[in-house]
């Protein structure tokens, strides 16, 4: 077992406690069947417990191991970079509901790139148009998905001149 | 006798075999691109089949896990970079012989021993089906929720370094089920109000998050690492080095005959998967080779071992998910979708509902283990060549964007999109922190049928819970699942308490 595993125990297990617990009382909030019996609970009541029993188990063992080694730089550079795409992901979902499909995927299509380490301006320019255009013609062209609009502005209206 | 009716029906359609070459390809080229798996792109492509007939829907996505998992043996001969987790064990061979300037030579190997498997798995999947589906029919709820049990604690805790984190992991998939209205009863369940929560998580979001976007998180950690390629000089004495012969191949035969059959029980459990399969294959091979000290210096055998294995896998591990509607595989999980999404319902009644389609779907696998063996035996070389062409760098990127626009096309769903990304990011630290995203998701899919089950089963009972305990077949399968949790529990002290010894 490497040793990230063995230091890392006592937080996941703590925070699987956690997690199980809020889950135990979210479940409790459930209404049980009006005969009495426990109903819609049930389920989701056992798997809280057990993710709470299952918490403690991974505690303990973490109460065990060895204390935790200082992440290195270059572990903290990759973990920019996955948390840049996140950002990334997350502004592009509110991206889609707010300017349409087209511009956010090509914005979104520049940010991809960078994060992947592509910096030519010619190479990112052409994504930019590029996949959209392709998205858009495979999804909701051919196969016919209905395409999501944006709130703000949507530059289909214009495209397809409604 | 279906069998052969259903091969003639598939044979005189060309748009099935259109689909059925066109998975082979597809899925050789994701399961040797290095990161990508065909679980990956079997989920990415979901959205885009539900808007195919079912057959070629089924088919396309069956053939790219088959063809997927030869795929991942390219990358491990070829780069000394297992395509796919199963294809490490053919790695341990694969590149001395590439070293040695024998790749072609190895990789014939690798196809012959592929299709060979993948044969033997998929004629036992066919003839032992029908019995598997007969059986499950005279099941009462006690027992498939018995089933549903050993199955979650199997998945849980068997794969993986930790039992806590894989069965934590199981536990997870069953809360993120409950998101919802219940069944029966239309309580809201962990919905915090929400109008979005009450209509549930869907699974398509689900997997595409877990496997394709958290695919391409993982990918920005390995990216970088340089991919090198011992690639055959084309000439004669290359070519006459590269020929491979019957005497070469014949003493591998006894190996892919016994890895052939460990990779078709194995398949057939639950959660295991080619991975395994091949380990075990590989290990076994060598303790009975007459050459155990040529194994890891590029012996063949010790290509044919693990790749027969790994690829017999696929078949049987069909049979639980037609059988009873639990998916032994991340593909079967996924293949559920397609199914439910088609309006079929997957489980003891299938073989009565839809006994042709399903031995239509057999009929295409056979054909397509024909095609990627094909395609395989004389492209191999082209295809490892046409992949390090492809730039990671912008690969991941249109994944990524792919992934956006697959979530939501499931559904039409914004919503979708959003479940797609923090499953995400979810399953990339599931993947850091040694927990078991196979079995998240695979009890996401099994919850809603253990819980139906569970409850029926209470309502048949007049002694509350202690049905479980009364009935023997369920008494059995609950016993099952507490032994290989205690049994997996004694492996994995026994590894620890060696490796303390070897440390000391």
């Amino acid at each position: 077992m490497s040793s990230r595993t063995l230091n890392t125990n006592t937080v996941i297990g703590g925070l699987m406690t956690l997690f199980g617990l809020a889950a135990v009382v979210a479940s409790m909030g459930i209404n049980p069947d009006p005969d009495g019996g426990w109903g819609a609970r049930i389920f989701p009541l056992v798997g809280s417990v057990a993710l709470v029993i299952l918490g403690v188990v991974e505690c303990a063992k973490g109460l065990k191991s060895p204390p935790p080694v200082s992440t290195s730089s270059g572990d903290r550079g990759v973990m920019g970079r996955i948390l840049a795409l996140l950002m990334l992901s997350l502004a592009y979902v509110w991206l889609i509901g707010k300017i349409g499909y087209l511009i956010s995927t090509g914005l979104a299509a520049v940010g991809a790139l960078m994060i992947f380490g592509i910096r030519n301006p010619i190479g990112l320019l052409i994504a930019a148009i590029v996949c959209p255009a392709i998205y858009h013609v495979i999804f909701f062209v051919l196969l016919g998905v209905f395409p999501p609009y944006g709130e703000w502005f949507e530059p289909l209206d214009i495209i397809q001149g409604y | 006798m279906e069998i052969f009716a259903a091969l003639a029906s598939v044979l005189s359609d060309p748009i099935i075999l259109m689909w059925v070459f066109a998975a082979a390809i597809v899925g050789m080229v994701v399961g040797a691109i290095p990161g990508l798996t065909a679980s990956a792109a079997i989920a990415m492509l979901l959205p885009v089949t539900f808007y195919m007939q079912p057959l070629a829907a089924l088919a396309f996505l069956y053939v790219i896990g088959k063809s997927g998992r030869y795929g991942g043996s390219i990358a491990a001969i070829l780069f000394n970079t297992p395509g796919t987790a199963a294809s490490a064990a053919t790695q341990i061979d694969g590149y001395p012989l590439s070293k040695r300037g024998m790749s072609s030579k190895a990789m014939k190997v690798a196809t012959l021993s592929s299709i060979t498997g993948d044969y033997v798995g998929e004629i036992l999947l066919i003839a032992g089906v029908g019995i598997i589906a007969a059986i499950a029919l005279k099941m009462g709820p006690p027992e498939l929720f018995a089933v549903y049990f050993a199955a979650f604690v199997v998945i849980g805790s068997v794969i993986g370094k930790s039992i806590t984190r894989g069965l934590a992991s199981a536990a997870l998939g069953v809360l993120i089920k409950m998101v919802g209205l219940d069944p029966i009863s239309s309580e809201e369940r962990f919905t915090f109000g929400s109008f979005d929560l009450s209509n549930g998580i869907s699974l398509v979001p689900l997997m595409i998050g877990i496997f394709v976007l958290g695919e391409v998180f993982s990918q920005l950690e390995a990216r970088g690492k340089p991919i090198e390629q011992f690639d055959d000089p084309d000439n004669d004495d290359a070519r006459a080095r590269n020929r491979l012969t019957w005497a070469e191949y014949k003493p591998c035969i006894p190996h892919v005959i016994r890895s052939s059959f460990i990779g078709s029980f194995i398949g057939m459990l639950p959660g295991l998967g080619s991975a395994i399969a091949a380990f075990v294959a590989y290990g076994e091979g060598k303790r009975r080779a007459k050459n155990p000290e040529e194994w890891g210096k590029g012996a063949l055998e010790g290509i044919a071992a693990p790749e027969a294995a790994n690829n017999a896998v696929s078949g049987p591990s069909m049979a639980p998910l037609l059988t009873l509607g639990i998916p032994g595989s991340i593909i079967g999980a996924i293949l559920i979708g397609v199914f439910l999404i088609h309006g079929i319902q997957v489980g003891p009644t299938l073989f009565l509902t839809q006994k042709e389609l399903i031995y239509q779907l057999f009929a295409c696998g056979l054909v397509g283990i024909a095609a990627y063996g094909l395609i395989g035996y004389y492209g191999a070389s082209f295809v490892g060549r046409f992949i390090l062409k492809i730039p990671t760098d912008v690969l991941y990127p249109v994944i990524f964007l792919t992934s956006f626009v697959a979530a939501y096309s499931a559904r039409g769903s914004m919503f979708d999109v959003l479940i797609m990304v923090i499953a995400g990011f979810g399953g990339w630290l599931m993947k850091c922190y040694d927990f078991n995203p196979a079995a998240f998701v695979i009890s996401f899919v099994l919850a809603g049928g253990a819980e139906e089950t569970f409850r029926q089963s209470l309502l048949l009972s007049d002694h509350g819970a202690l049905i479980f305990f009364t009935r023997p077949v369920a008494l059995g399968f609950l016993i099952v699942g507490v032994v290989a949790v205690v049994a997996r529990a004694r492996s994995l002290s026994k590894q620890a308490k060696e490796a303390s010894l070897n440390d000391a």
